[in-house]
């Protein structure tokens, strides 16, 4: 019998990777190795950030994802990180903001929740 | 009571703008060279500006203009009384700071690596850093073409700093201040002067060394 956590890891299928009763997306994730998968989950681009210190808004913009890492596994990839080698590629990610406008990014920072099952991802601004 | 019209610009205010022009027209000029060097006249332009609290929120918006800024801004002034007069001159010893700001983006370098956002705008600011620090210490501009008021201008610091920005961006943005200290002369309004006598006065050195003034004047025994 699956305890909570295992339940809870199972609703992420609807919580966050279902696109009609869920907050689903399509994000594309590419890996160093040019890997590329199709998933669906979180994501966001907003140009308020709040000082966590101070709690008022300050000038930045703050792109992020969210992604199951078991179905991030499933397509053959690994848990995102931010690669710092100049002489390797980044994780690249993809996606439309609500309007429909493309956007390409690199993991800044990756911060996975292995309770949950859940990897966030700190994206910033790249070029191809 | 002072009897005429304060309306002028003090000289720390002139001094700022003119910085601002030096760096302004300076730039335009290397991207002239730069032409005629057959190198990219990008590389040599500065978008100028003076007493700007937030000069790089043009890096946060969509699609932003990449080009470096340079923001002039006044910061203190102390006054050397041994240089100064009581009457008319103060010699003002003033920092400006100038700020440079230079954004990055993370690319990919066209072939199996890449260029990341966080080296590229520090870099970025680094390059602009050279090209103010050059100008504005460059021997045409000793007294910042301000001959007569502007004693001397010095580079008193250079220290990097992060803008306030969140941690986490979606930009790479870095910034080096500039500390410059300017010394120029202050003036105040002086009392208008009224004639109260007209006097006419020849001085003479005799063979001898011997000095002789004739004084003419009118007066009323």
């Amino acid at each position: 019998m699956p305890g909570l956590i295992d339940i809870a890891e199972a609703d992420l299928a609807v919580t966050l990777e279902d696109p009609v009763f869920g907050f689903g997306q399509d994000i594309t994730v590419t890996d160093p190795d040019g890997v590329t998968a199709g998933l669906v989950g979180f994501s966001g681009d907003i140009a308020q950030v709040i000082d966590p210190d101070t709690g008022t808004a300050i000038s930045g913009r703050l792109a992020h994802v969210d992604l199951r890492i078991s179905s991030l596994e499933a397509a053959g990839l690994g848990l995102p990180k931010e690669i710092t080698k100049r002489t390797e590629k980044p994780w690249i990610i993809d996606f439309d903001d609500i309007q429909g406008n493309p956007y390409k990014f690199k993991v800044q920072q990756s911060n996975p929740d292995r309770t949950s099952g859940m990897v966030t991802c700190i994206l910033e601004a790249y070029v191809e | 009571m002072i009897d005429s019209l304060i309306d002028k610009q003090d000289t720390f205010e002139i001094v700022r703008d003119q910085i601002a022009f030096i760096l302004a027209s300076e730039s335009v000029s290397q991207m002239a060279l730069a032409v005629l060097a057959a190198k990219d006249p990008d590389d040599w332009k500065l978008n100028v500006y003076t007493e700007r609290s937030n000069a790089f929120e043009q890096f946060l918006s969509e699609d932003p203009e990449p080009t470096p800024i340079v923001n002039i801004w006044y910061d203190n002034s102390n006054f050397d009384k041994s240089s100064s007069n009581i009457m008319e001159r103060q010699k003002s010893e003033t920092i400006y700071n100038i700020d440079c700001y230079g954004y990055g983006v993370a690319s990919s370098d066209g072939g199996s690596g890449h260029n990341p956002g966080d080296r590229e705008a520090a870099f970025e600011v680094q390059r602009t850093l050279r090209l103010v620090r050059n100008i504005l210490m460059a021997a045409t501009y000793t007294h910042l073409d301000l001959q007569g008021i502007v004693w001397t201008r010095w580079t008193q610091s250079i220290t990097a700093f992060q803008p306030e920005l969140s941690g986490t961006q979606y930009e790479q943005v870095q910034a080096i201040r500039l500390a410059l200290q300017v010394d120029f002369n202050e003036f105040s309004p002086q009392v208008t002067p009224e004639e109260l006598e007209l006097i006419h006065v020849d001085v003479k050195r005799t063979g001898d060394g011997k000095i002789i003034v004739d004084a003419e004047y009118d007066y009323t025994l």
